[in-house]
């Protein structure tokens, strides 16, 4: 894989698969070889199923973040529009007795409509996004305070189970937010990979301006991304909330942390035009894999922080590194 | 650029205008003045809002109207010591009689309490102490004996004195969390030899990230039979992982929860017990506390309070209230309760 093979240092590897990743595949592959040596229930359903389970709702949101991310953005206001659409959709749920598909729906347009107001004021203010995003966060964390009214909602029927990490939230042993969240990203990997418009996130990531010049719809791709992460957030929302039970008002708190994690570990640069989907799913998986063993090992707790601490120093290291060699050649 | 001012001021106006009508909406009551000669108590909560301290506004409220004193319910709307120390100070300004609070940070609250003490205001506290403070009594809710007990024996009745068990907790900083922990090793490793905390965990105040570590606990110990759920947000959290799993009946769960959020858990028994205290009894026990140290009474070793707190236990040497045995929240009294 040299760089000279390719015809522009700033495009994904001609393979379908990228350096980060392929090492990415290695490392869990040996880390739930090691898990399955050392933990004897590692290989069982119920511990399979509750990784995924767990891991579905970063991805989900990732698969929007790594779009956000190539273009030379971020949104760190992902786990406050989960708190409004959480706060919104389980009241609905239990006092307005919603049926599943009418609360998918309005998490999806509460999360796109948060997303939207992201989106116009990255696109139009053009104040760098951790600023808009900072800003948002803090002011969708108000309104979610201000609809719970100082109560959380408790009581939350199981209405959206089928999203959930109980039974009834798998098929053929395969939880569905799993595999809702590998559907999305593959077609989100076939979009930035195949389809013109998704190609022109990377020129934007790459130069916004030249990208402009060229003829790339800046302002309407800007718009697309925020708003399909915020969509996305409103349907991790939904996988949360899931069986039921507890909303509280730290809900969603953290997650854009999580999500971060898992696009920056998968290999999307944070200075935008370099990264793929592929590697944010990986990346999702490791954290996840990670978080789970150390309390499967009885491991104390903060050795969590540890790893992903390693791990994202690393990818952004070896990112580093390969842009460092990829420009003096 | 000029874009961006406008907009600046634009959103820097409408939350300012948001905040002033926030906070004229909840001001009710709160206009205080000891004018007419009536008892001002002043409560001061962590924040403000959240259903633990609005139950203890709605005891405290009760209080005020049985025993005809003005009750003076004001936090601030985040957990800051800062903001809860403008409340204080403000509090002060307006000369109540007694002020109570239930500090966020007990060391930087002391100094303020020693101001309020000098203009003659009694100062008390409720709920979370100020230990080394010119405070004259602490309303406490439990001890932590009290609920390392509760929680461990609700637990061994359902477990059969016996087996391995986890707890989910929640900040690992927590103090109190931390102190109910140590008294649960210590009491079941001296009354239930047969029975061995195998793990603690951390999941933060997040329900969702209690119930996939509870899930990780059952598959790294098959063996595991109970399971606590240390806070609010875990005490759910385990429990719809028990559910989620279908282990109800096999692992037992309790923990220290809210009755309105426990209720559906305890019902289909992947839950079988919550433990805390009666939290608008400990609203009602403060204001009580109040009026005695205004009026200058001396309290009792045992106290009746009202119908409910028949028997309030006085320690001089800590100059502490106690609310008494915690609750124990089932199934057949979760309904009974509406926080």
């Amino acid at each position: 894989m040299t760089a000279l093979a390719r015809p522009l240092a700033r495009r994904p590897a001609a393979g379908a698969i990228e350096g980060q990743e392929a090492v990415l595949i290695g490392v869990i592959a040996l880390l739930w070889a090691a898990l399955g040596l050392s933990v004897d229930t590692f290989f069982t359903a119920s511990n399979l199923q509750n990784i995924l389970a767990t891991v579905a709702p970063v991805t989900i949101i990732g698969v929007g973040m790594t779009a956000v991310i190539v273009t030379a953005g971020i949104d760190v206001s992902v786990g406050s529009a989960m708190a409004v659409v959480m706060v919104i959709v389980a009241r609905q749920l239990r006092d307005g007795g919603l049926a599943f598909a009418p609360a998918v729906g309005l998490a999806l347009l509460i999360g796109a409509l948060l997303g939207l107001v992201n989106g116009a004021l990255v696109a139009y203010l053009r104040v760098h996004p951790i600023i808009i995003t900072f800003g948002t966060l803090n002011l969708y964390r108000f309104v979610a305070l201000e609809i719970f009214d100082g109560r959380e909602v408790a009581g939350v029927p199981g209405t959206l189970g089928p999203l959930g990490g109980g039974a009834e939230g798998r098929t053929l042993g395969l939880p569905h937010s799993w595999v809702l969240a590998v559907a999305l990203a593959a077609l989100m990997w076939a979009y930035m990979r195949h389809v013109p418009t998704g190609r022109h996130l990377y020129a934007i990531g790459g130069d916004a301006e030249a990208a402009r010049l060229a003829g790339v719809r800046v302002t309407r791709r800007l718009l697309g991304v925020y708003a399909l992460t915020g969509l996305l957030a409103g349907l991790a929302a939904c996988c949360v909330i899931g069986g039921g039970g507890l909303v509280a008002q730290s809900a969603g708190t953290g997650m854009e942390l999580q999500v971060i994690a898992a696009v920056v570990i998968g290999g999307t640069s944070i200075q935008g035009g370099r990264g793929t989907v592929l590697g944010t799913v990986l990346g999702a998986l490791l954290v996840g894999t990670v978080t789970s063993a150390v309390t499967l090992l009885g491991w104390p707790n903060e050795l969590t922080s540890l790893f992903i601490g390693v791990f994202i120093l690393v990818a952004v290291g070896s990112d580093l590194l390969r842009e460092r060699r990829r420009r003096s050649l | 650029m000029r874009l961006i001012r406008t907009v600046t001021v634009g959103v820097a106006l409408a939350l300012t205008a948001a905040a002033g009508l926030a906070g004229c909406s909840k001001k009710d009551g709160a206009s205080g003045g000891s004018g007419d000669g009536e008892v001002t108590v002043a409560f001061v909560p962590k924040l403000q809002g959240i259903p633990y301290f609005e139950a203890m506004n709605t005891g405290g409220r009760k209080a005020a109207a049985d025993l005809g004193v003005e009750w003076i319910y004001k936090g601030p709307a985040t957990a800051d010591p800062g903001a809860q120390t403008e409340v204080v100070k403000s509090l002060i300004q307006q000369r109540v009689d007694v002020l109570v609070v239930a500090p966020n940070d007990p060391d930087s609250m002391a100094p303020i309490l020693k101001d309020a003490q000098s203009r003659g205001i009694k100062v008390m506290t409720s709920d979370t102490d100020a230990p080394n403070s010119v405070r004259e009594l602490f309303v406490n809710q439990a001890t932590a004996e009290g609920i390392g007990h509760a929680v461990t024996d609700a637990l061994m009745e359902k477990m059969g004195g016996k087996g391995k068990y986890a707890i989910v907790s929640c900040g690992q900083t927590a103090g109190n969390l931390n102190s109910w922990i140590a008294v649960q090793r210590k009491y079941t490793a001296e009354k239930y030899p047969d029975a061995e905390i195998v793990d603690v965990v951390y999941a933060g105040e997040d329900e969702a990230k209690a119930t996939s570590m509870a899930k990780d606990l059952m598959n790294a110990h098959p063996d595991l039979t109970g399971l606590v759920g240390e806070c609010t947000t875990s005490a759910p959290g385990v429990a719809k992982a028990v559910r989620e799993t279908g282990k109800i009946g096999k692992v037992f769960t309790v923990g220290v929860g809210t009755p309105a959020s426990m209720k559906q858990y305890l019902e289909d028994g992947s839950s079988s017990a919550a433990i805390l205290w009666d939290v608008e009894q400990l609203g009602y026990l403060t204001v009580w506390a109040g009026v005695q140290l205004k009026k200058g009474a001396r309290l009792q070793a045992a106290n009746k309070v009202n119908d409910k707190l028949t028997a309030v236990k006085y320690f001089p040497d800590q100059k502490m209230l106690l609310l008494g045995d915690p609750l124990r929240i089932t199934k057949d009294n979760a309904g009974d309760y509406d926080y």
